[in-house]
C-alpha cells in the first residue's frame, strides 16, 4: 500500500513533500533547542537567586529576628564579591520605603518569583529573573539577576540560529532542487528519444553521459531494446522486400505470357479468354501494389518525411482536380473549405492519395451529388467527403474499413480490390487521425479526422 | 528509333520475354543475368540504355548504377525493380538511375520511358522556352497556349498537361507517367483522371477546328502529333 502510493508520487510531489518535511523538522528542532536553552538558563538563575536570598536571610541558631543594619551589611559584602557582584539586591521596609541595597527598580516587584524586562527600570538589565521573599517585621528582600550573559544576547542568539538553520536549509532545499532537475533532465532525454522515435526517426537514441550512474545504465539498456527493434524492423523490411520480389516477379512473368497469349491469339474466343485473364492478372498486381503501399505505410519510415505545407489549398487543389472527373461521371463535386491550414505537418502524397481515393469512391458508389469540406474539429482538422447515394449500413461500415472487406451488391459489381478505405485509414493513423464512416442521411459521410501538431 | 538496349535480369523466363517484346517493337536486346556481367558488357559495348533489374544475385542492381556513375560512365540508366516504396525509388535515384519503374511494366511503356530518358538527356533548352508541336505553341512560364496562332484558354493542370505533350511530340506518353510528371503524384489513382484531362484538353484544342492532334495509343497513352 506504501509502496502504490510512492509510485503514485510525482517527482516534483515526491521533491515538494520531502521539502516540506525537513522544513518543519529543521525549524521544529530550532524551536526546541531555543526554548531547552532559554528553560535551562532561567533555572540555573533561579538556582542562583535563591542561594543569594538564602545567604541574606540566613539565620544564626537561635537568632529570632533580623536587624535591618545585619541585612544591609550582609547586603553590601554579597555586592562587593566578584562571584556575587552583579546580583540586584533591594531591601524594603514595611511602608515601601526602601532601606538599602543596589538596585531601584521602577515598579514594585511582586512577592515571589517573576520574569524582569527592561521597562522594569533597572540599569544594565534587560532580561532577568527576581524573587521577592519576606524579610519579617513587614520588611521585603528583593533579589535579581540577569538571565543574559552578555548585552545583546538574545539577537546574538537569534542571528546565530539563522545562520547554522538557515544554511542547512539552503543546502538541503538547493540540493533537493538540483537533484530534482537532474533526475527530470535524464528522464526528459528519454522522453525525447522516445517522441522522435514515434516521430519515424528510429535512429534516434538517448544520450549517455558516461559516469556509468543509474541513468547511464537504464539509457544504455533503452539504447540496446531500440538496437534490437531496428534489427526487428529492418529484418521485417527485408522480408516485406523479399515478398515483393518473390511475388512481383512470377506475376510479371505471368502477366508477359498472358499479354503474348492476348497478342497471338488466332480465334477472338482464345482472344477474349487471354485477356480476361490479363485483366484478372493486373486486379492481382493492383491488389498486390495497395497491399504493399499499406504495408509502406505501416511501417512509419514516410514520418520521417513529413513537411509542413497548407492543407486547405492542397484539399482545394485536389478536390477542384477532381471536379471534371466527377462531372465525366455525372456527378456534381461541391468543394467548400472553410478554415485556413497553412502549417499543417505530413505527407502531402500521401493525404493526396487519401483525398482523391475517397473522391474517386464517392464517384463510383454514391449518388450524383458530392461535397468535399474541410473544418476545424476539437480534435484538429476534419476533411468530409459527403455522397447522397446509398450509402453504407451501420452494421456494414467496421466491414467496409477490414481489408478485403468489401461489400457486396452494388460494391461488389464495380469492381476494386477493397483495400482503398483501409489505405486511407492507415492513412490516417500515419498522421495520429482517424477515419470515420457515418450517415449523411441519405448518403455515406466520410471523415478524415486529423490533429494538428 | 531502334534503340540498342542492354536488359539486365536473373529471371529467365521474365527476361526472355520482356527481351522478346522489345526486340518485338523493333529494338536490339541484350540480355545479361546479374551485375558483374552487366558492367563488363557496358565495358564493351556502347548501348542507348541500360534496362536493370535491383534485386539480382552476386552485384545488385543499386551497385551497378553507383560504380557506373562513379566511373563516370553516363549512360541512361532505367531501373526496373520489384520494390515499390516511396524510399526504395528514392534510393535509386539517388544511386544515379534516370527512372525507376515498378514490374510488371508493359514493354511499350518502358520504351516510352526509356525513349523520354534519352530525349531528356539531348533536351537543352531551358524551361522559360515556349515548345512547339505541329501548329500547337505552348509557354509553361507565362501558362499560355496557341493553335493555329488562336490563343486558347486552358486550365493550369490542362496547360500543364499540353506542356508535357508536347515536350515529347512524336513520342508516347503512358498514363503512369503523365500522373507521374503532371501532376506529381507518386501513386496511380483508381480514377481515370489522365483520360477525363485528355478529352477536356482535346475539346479546347479543337473547339476552333482543326484536326485531333492527340493521337490514343491503345492501352498505352498518347502522344502529341509532332
Amino acid at each position: 500500500m506504501i509502496g502504490a502510493a510512492i509510485r503514485r508520487l510525482s517527482l516534483r510531489g515526491l521533491t515538494v513533500g520531502v521539502l516540506a518535511l525537513f522544513l518543519i523538522a529543521t525549524v521544529a528542532t530550532g524551536i526546541s533547542i531555543l526554548t531547552a536553552n532559554r528553560v535551562t538558563v532561567a533555572r540555573a538563575v533561579d538556582r542562583r537567586i535563591a542561594v543569594v536570598a538564602d545567604l541574606v536571610l540566613e539565620r544564626d541558631a537561635g537568632e529570632t529576628r533580623l536587624p535591618t543594619p545585619l541585612l544591609l551589611t550582609r547586603i553590601a559584602a554579597l555586592s562587593g564579591q566578584r562571584d556575587t557582584g552583579d546580583i540586584g539586591l533591594l531591601l524594603l521596609g514595611a511602608d515601601n520605603q526602601r532601606l538599602g541595597g543596589n538596585i531601584a527598580p521602577r515598579f514594585t516587584l511582586p512577592m515571589g518569583w517573576s520574569d524582569l524586562r527592561r521597562r522594569d527600570g533597572i540599569i544594565g538589565l534587560s532580561h532577568g529573573r527576581a524573587l521577592v521573599r519576606d524579610a519579617g517585621e513587614g520588611r521585603r528582600l528583593a533579589v535579581v539577576a540577569e538571565t543574559e550573559p552578555f548585552d545583546s544576547y538574545r539577537a546574538a542568539r537569534t542571528r546565530i540560529y539563522l545562520i547554522g538553520f538557515g544554511s542547512i536549509i539552503l543546502i538541503v532545499i538547493g540540493g533537493v532542487v538540483a537533484f530534482s532537475m537532474l533526475v527530470g533532465r535524464r528522464i526528459g532525454d528519454q522522453r525525447a528519444t522516445v517522441e522522435a522515435i514515434i516521430a519515424g526517426d528510429i535512429r534516434h537514441r538517448v544520450p549517455v553521459s558516461g559516469s556509468d550512474d543509474e541513468f547511464d545504465r537504464q539509457a544504455a539498456a533503452f539504447n540496446r531494446m531500440l538496437d534490437r527493434i531496428a534489427e526487428l524492423m529492418e529484418a521485417m523490411r527485408g522480408q516485406s522486400n523479399d515478398i515483393a520480389h518473390d511475388l512481383r516477379t512470377p506475376l510479371s512473368r505471368l502477366r508477359g505470357q498472358l499479354a503474348h497469349m492476348v497478342a497471338d491469339a488466332r480465334d477472338p474466343v482464345q482472344a477474349e479468354r487471354a485477356s480476361a485473364a490479363l485483366a484478372q492478372c493486373d486486379a492481382l498486381l493492383a491488389m498486390f501494389a495497395a497491399l504493399l503501399r499499406i504495408a509502406e505505410i505501416e511501417t512509419r519510415q514516410r514520418q520521417a518525411g513529413f513537411a509542413r505545407f497548407d492543407l486547405s489549398t492542397l484539399v482545394r487543389d485536389t478536390a477542384s482536380m477532381m471536379i471534371p472527373v466527377a462531372e465525366d461521371a455525372g456527378r456534381r463535386l461541391g468543394v467548400d473549405v472553410n478554415i485556413v491550414v497553412p502549417d499543417f505537418t505530413g505527407d502531402r502524397q500521401l493525404l493526396t492519395q487519401a483525398l482523391v481515393n475517397l473522391i474517386g469512391n464517392a464517384i463510383k458508389y454514391g449518388g450524383d451529388t458530392i461535397t468535399v469540406s474541410l473544418d476545424a474539429s476539437e480534435e484538429g482538422v476534419s476533411l468530409h467527403v459527403v455522397d447522397n447515394g446509398p450509402g453504407i449500413a451501420p452494421e456494414d461500415r467496421s466491414q467496409a474499413l477490414r481489408r478485403f472487406g468489401r461489400l457486396d451488391t452494388a460494391r461488389e459489381a464495380a469492381g476494386g480490390h477493397g483495400l482503398g478505405l483501409p489505405l486511407v485509414e492507415a492513412i490516417a493513423r500515419l498522421h495520429r487521425g482517424r477515419l470515420t464512416l457515418g450517415d449523411a442521411a441519405p448518403g455515406l459521410g466520410v471523415s478524415l479526422i486529423l490533429p494538428r501538431r | 528509333m531502334s534503340l540498342h538496349l542492354l536488359l539486365v535480369e536473373d529471371d529467365a523466363t521474365y527476361a526472355h520475354g520482356l527481351a522478346a517484346d522489345l526486340i518485338g517493337l523493333g529494338h536490339r536486346v541484350e540480355h545479361v543475368f546479374d551485375g558483374r556481367l552487366a558492367l563488363a558488357a557496358i565495358d564493351r559495348e556502347q548501348y542507348d540504355a541500360v534496362i536493370l533489374d535491383r534485386m539480382m544475385p552476386r552485384l545488385d542492381g543499386l551497385s551497378v548504377v553507383e560504380m557506373l556513375r562513379a566511373s563516370g560512365i553516363t549512360v541512361p540508366i532505367v531501373m526496373l525493380t520489384a520494390l515499390s516504396m516511396a524510399s526504395d525509388k528514392v534510393d535509386g535515384l539517388e544511386a544515379g538511375a534516370d527512372d525507376y519503374v515498378v514490374k510488371p511494366v508493359d514493354p511499350h511503356e518502358l520504351i516510352a520511358r526509356v525513349q523520354a530518358v534519352i530525349r531528356g538527356r539531348r533536351w537543352t533548352a531551358s524551361e522559360s522556352d515556349t515548345i512547339r508541336a505541329g501548329d500547337i505553341v505552348v509557354s509553361p512560364i507565362s501558362f499560355r497556349a496557341w493553335r493555329a496562332g488562336q490563343p486558347i484558354t486552358l486550365a493550369n493542370l490542362e496547360l500543364k498537361l499540353l506542356a508535357e505533350l508536347a515536350r515529347h511530340a512524336g513520342e508516347v506518353l503512358t498514363r503512369a507517367m503523365l500522373i507521374e510528371r503532371v501532376w506529381g503524384y507518386d501513386f496511380e489513382p483508381e480514377t481515370n483522371i489522365v483520360d477525363v484531362y485528355i478529352r477536356r484538353l482535346r475539346m479546347k484544342l479543337t473547339e476552333q477546328g482543326g484536326a485531333d492532334p492527340i493521337e490514343t495509343v491503345r492501352g498505352i497513352g498518347y502522344s502529341l502529333k509532332p
